[in-house]
This record gives structure tokens, sequence and C-alpha cells, in this order.
């Protein structure tokens, strides 16, 4: 069911030429004001994905997945409490860090073990 | 581990728990923030302070519309997006559902974040969805509380950005085979152009985030005479966009009710199509207009491409309506609310043009007719739309049909209440009340009594859509797999859909797949004609 057509970089492209064709628009009127610049965001931002869907098509198999994926949710819980730790104090952050890095750990051992169900 | 376990369910990978997830969430932050406004509306139905201080109603106003805005119309949209386009574009998941789940958590734990500086001693943030500089500064507004603001509203728009690029990668890569891109879903379309907006928007709005909460800590961040404007440059980029991004889904959504209940292909898709890349284009070039009275932007290129806007919004227009002629109209419960959205949205977007005109603006800005405004846009508009999606997908979800006259009577309260709430802010604002104020002058206590009226008119709508919602799923009436006669692949599948999404696929020639199976159905069955001799 997966493995769809790789096309679809077109749209993407034109909506990132519309952008800087209104950043380019924004600079020559204004005489080169600074916030022209923001419109170059956009399109940096989408090349590299449009890039990687690109290089990297989707495996046209059968994708084993986890069904359930606990390490996600205590890596995003350490993120948080990291960030909280900001205001909160270093001994916050260093607990969400270390959260995080348990959670990115067993993400990885999750991740090699559905690899090799697969066999590769 | 047990398929029901609560783990299981908070962990759960597959992209429709995932958005399910999405939307208990969201709907749990638009009940919390309507509380909100429904406190803010009670002190407003008099004259005077009656219940609650002006501190007080700062934090009331601030978590109102950053709830809404960030927790409950951007994730609600996104989250449609994230159980449906696998679903129309024909793919058994999402193309990375663990990111999705990881943006889902730093969404939730974001909101939570932000609401929970309602326990420091300060209060919540209290400088409105838009944390101003100099008043969100550590000395404007001290305290944890709106710290806590800054961190949440990062962490809730960082998790928003991932779960949009699950969406746009699952478009440009998941698509089943003879899904091209002029065959994807009118809805599937509005997903993916909503993802651009967000992928060049959002991370804008959490690099600001971050340099506000270096400002409130360290200092020297946002200073001098052009650190406001350089700080608002950064919101806007965000802030303006985003409106959008709580709007084309839902344009998406109202499409697809209407060419179904229609009875009809939708009209003009191609049109729609380059309008779409045009116009989220468009509305990425318009930010400037909230600082026309900043005097520190180009005015006329900011006044020229809001006031584009209306084109490719027209042609959006004359594509429903187009649809809408010649077709079959069945005006069941999702079309009504479609239909409620393109009224009561067209009023939004008219008063938005004279806010794009300079002159104008100077006039209203500030005033109630900028919250009528922009309440016409995302309540009566968006909001609407959400719910016509919400009606109309609901079978496909649950595989529970919704009670058809509860859904119909709560269309007319929610319409009537919408209405009663907003038309009068734009004679307030035109006559001068200013918005962001517990007080006002007691010449203006009708039209805000009214408006008071009108917003419990809405609980009272709420509370019956909840109670549909409710009762549809304890007494179920089995939808089966296509209760509409619908036009897209969603609708192939099993209601509610596997966990694989498909087991098979129909032939796929345009985007209205259904539909093509339906007519050459009804053209084999029709009998051989025969030719006289």
């Amino acid at each position: 069911m997966n493995g769809g057509p790789r096309g679809g970089g077109g749209p993407l492209v034109a909506w990132s030429t519309i952008m800087v064709a209104l950043g380019l628009m924004l600079a020559i009127w204004s005489a080169g004001d600074a916030s022209a610049l923001l419109f170059l965001v956009g399109p940096a931002a989408l090349v590299p994905l449009a890039v990687f869907s690109r290089l990297r098509p989707a495996p046209g198999g059968p994708r084993l997945l986890a069904r359930v994926s606990v390490p996600v949710v205590v890596t995003a819980l350490g993120v948080a409490l990291a960030a909280v730790g900001l205001t909160g104090g270093l001994w916050l952050v260093l607990i969400g860090a270390e959260v995080g890095v348990f959670g990115l750990v067993w993400l990885a051992i999750e991740i090699v073990s559905e690899r090799r169900r697969l066999g590769r | 581990m047990a398929g029901g376990a609560p783990v299981s369910r908070l962990a759960a990978t597959d992209h429709k728990k995932t958005a399910a997830k999405v939307g208990i969430a969201s709907l749990c932050f638009f009940l919390l923030s309507g509380l909100l406004a429904l406190t803010m509306r009670a002190e407003l139905a008099q004259p005077g302070l009656q219940f609650v201080s002006d501190h007080t109603y700062d934090e009331l106003f601030t978590m109102h519309g950053s709830g809404m805005i960030y927790l409950f119309l951007t994730p609600a949209a996104l989250g449609l997006g994230l159980y449906l386009v696998p679903l129309q574009v024909g793919a058994s998941q999402v193309a990375a559902p663990r990111l999705a789940l990881f943006g889902f958590w730093l969404y939730l734990l974001g909101g939570l974040t932000m609401y929970s500086g309602f326990l420091t001693d300060n209060g919540a943030g209290d400088d409105s969805w838009t944390a101003t500089i100099p008043l969100s500064n550590s000395s404007g507004t001290p305290g944890v509380g709106m710290d806590l603001w800054v961190i949440g509203v990062a962490l809730a728009v960082f998790g928003s950005l991932l779960i949009a690029i699950t969406i746009l990668l699952t478009v440009l890569r998941l698509r089943a085979p003879g899904m091209t891109m002029l065959r994807l879903p009118v809805f599937s379309w509005t997903m993916l152009v909503t993802t651009f907006m967000v992928v060049a928007s959002f991370p804008v709005l959490v690099v600001a985030m971050a340099l506000l909460l270096a400002e409130r800590h360290l200092g020297g961040v946002f200073t001098g005479s052009t650190g406001s404007i350089v700080y608002q440059h950064l919101f806007w980029f965000y802030g303006h966009p985003v409106v959008y991004v709580m709007f084309f889904p839902f344009v998406g959504a109202v499409a697809e009710t209407v060419a179904t209940f229609s009875r009809k292909r939708f009209f003009g898709y191609r049109a729609l199509v380059v309008s779409l890349l045009f116009f989220t284009a468009l509305s990425m070039a318009v930010w400037g207009h909230h600082m026309f009275i900043t005097g520190a932007v180009k005015n006329q290129y900011y006044s020229l491409t809001s006031t584009l806007l209306a084109v490719p919004a027209g042609i959006e227009y004359l594509d429903l309506i187009g649809t809408m002629i010649g077709g079959a109209l069945v005006f069941r419960a999702p079309m009504l609310f479609a239909l409620g959205f393109i009224v009561q949205f067209l009023i939004g977007g008219l008063t938005g043009i004279i806010v794009a005109s300079p002159p104008l603006d100077y006039h209203v800005n500030g005033t109630y007719f900028i919250v009528a405004h922009f309440h016409y846009t995302l309540f009566a508009g968006s909001l609407f739309g959400l719910l016509a999606g919400v009606h109309y997908w609901f079978p496909k979800a649950t595989g529970a049909m919704l009670r058809e006259r509860l859904a119909k009577a709560s269309f007319w309260v929610l319409a009537a209440g919408a209405n009663l709430t907003f038309f009068p802010m734009f004679f307030l604002g035109y006559d001068g009340m200013p918005r962001r104020v517990a007080d006002y002058e007691p010449r203006l206590g009708d039209l805000n009594l009214l408006s008071s009226i009108g917003a419990g008119v809405i609980a009272i709508g709420v509370l019956m859509v909840l109670a549909n919602l409710a009762v549809s799923l304890r007494r179920r009436v089995p939808a089966g797999n296509d209760p509409w006669g619908a036009q897209t692949l969603e609708w192939w599948t099993s209601s509610p859909p596997p966990a694989d999404n498909f087991t098979t696929l129909p032939r796929i020639d345009s985007y209205a797949p259904l539909l093509d199976l339906r007519e050459r159905e009804e053209e084999a069955a029709e009998p051989a004609v025969e030719v006289p001799a």
C-alpha cells in the first residue's frame, strides 16, 4: 500500500518561488528592509524536506513498526521537564535531560529490535 | 501489552490514535478556554468591576486567546489532518508515526505548562496571546507565570510543527499508486498547503519565544527603540499565518461536505489548487498589517498584499457555490455547519478588507471591531468548519452516527449565539470601546449585555454538541462504511478503519475515486439501448 509516487515536490517548489518573489517585492519596495529576509525562512525550511523525500523514497514493503512506543513519551517528558527547568532551576533541567537521554536510548533499542525483526 | 491498557493508548503510534489524542486534548483546552471567555463576558455584562480585578481580567483574556489559538484550533486542525490525510491518500500509516506522537506529547505538556501559571504567585501570563515587548519583559510582567507561558507556547507550537511535518511527508512519500498530486482530495490539498505555512512560520515563533525567555532572564535582546519592532516582526510572521492554519483545513472539510451533500463532483478543482498555493503564499506576506500603527513597516506593501487575499478567497467561494449550483442538495447536519461557515466567514473576511486599509485600521485598531472581526473568522467561521468536519467524519472515525435532530438543533443554537455575541462588537468597536479592558463607559452597556447573553447561548450550543457526542457513542447507531454516499478514499474502508487502514483499494483515476466507481457501476448497469433499424 505504501511506496507511492515520488513526485510531489512541484507544489513545494511553486510555493517557495512565490514566497521568494513576494520577499523580493518587499525588499525592493522598502529599499532593503531586513524583515524581507523572513521570506527566505519558508523555502529554507521546506527544501530539505523535499530533497529528503526525493532522495529517500518510502520503502515499498510492509512496515514493521512498534504499535506502542513508550520511549517517545518518556523523551517528550524529558524535553518538557528540561524546558520548564529554564525557569524552575538547573536541577530540573538536569532531571529533564536525564529523562530525555534515557528515553532516547530506549528508543534506539526499540528501533534496533524492530530492524532485526525485519531482517535488515 | 493489552490493546486497551492506558499506557498502550497513551503511547500508541497509529496515526488515528494519535489524532484522537490530539482531538481530545484540544477539546479539553477548548472547554477550559471557553470557561475563561464566559467569565469575561459575565464581567462585561455590566459596566464597572463585578467579579474580577483588572489583573485577573488580563490573565483571563491572555489565557483565553492563547488557549484557543495555540492549544485548540491549531492542533485541532492538524489533528483532523493527521487522522484523515493518510486515509485520503491511501496510505497504511502516517510517514513518521513516532514523530507525530512526540509532537502530540510536546503540545499537551506545553499546554499544561501554560495553564500551570495559574498556580503561581503572580498568576498566569497576562500580556495577551501576542506577549508584546516591553509589556512581556521581566519588569513589565515579573513572575514565573509568564515564564511558564513562554515555555509552554514554545513547546506546544513545536509539537504542532512536528505533527505538520508528518502530514507533509505523508503526502509527499506515501500516496497510493495512482494517487498523483492532482488526484489528491480537496481536504488533503488544504492540509498540504497548511503544512507549508506551518513549516515556514512556526519555527520563527519558537525562536521568538526562546529570545523572549532570554530577554526576561538575561536582558539585552529586544532593547532600544527597535527591540519591540523586531519582536513584532518575529511574532506576526507566525501570528498571521497561524490564522490561516486555523482556516484552510476547515475550508477543505467544508469543500468535501459541500461536494458530498450536493451529490456532485467538486467544481473548479484545478482553480482551487492554484488559488490555494497563491492564497497560502500571500497569507505569509501580510503580517505587517498588524503593525500599521507602528509606522515602522511599508504600509502600502502590506495593504496591497492583504487586499489581494480577496482574489484567491473569491475563487474558493466561487468553487464552493459552483459546486452547489445544479446539485441535489441534502441539508444534513454537516451541510448546515458547512453553510454556516460559508456565510459567517464571509462577514469575517469582508471586515478583514476594512482593516487591510491603513486609514480605516488606524480608527479601529485596538478596539472591539478587531475582536468582532477575528471572532467571525475563527469562531463563526473556523469552528463551524471544524464542526462540519466533525459531524461529517464522526461516523467514519467511530462507526456510529450522530443524532441528526440534536445536531441540527445545536447548529441553530450555535449560529444564534455566535451572531448575538460577536455582531454587537462591531458597533462597540466602531464607537471606540477598547479591547482588553474589564470596565467601560456606561453608554456601551446595552450592546455588551447583548453580547454576554449571546455567550451564554453559545455555551448551551456547545453543551448540546457534547451531549450528542456522548449519546451517539453510548447508544450506537451503526454507520457502515459510507453513510453519506461520499467521494473520497477514506469512505472505502471500514468504520472505524482497521489498524493498517485498508485491505484493498479501488482504482484511483481522480480525486473522487468512489464517485468514479459509482458512475462506472451505473454505466455498467444501464441496459443497452436498441438501435432502431
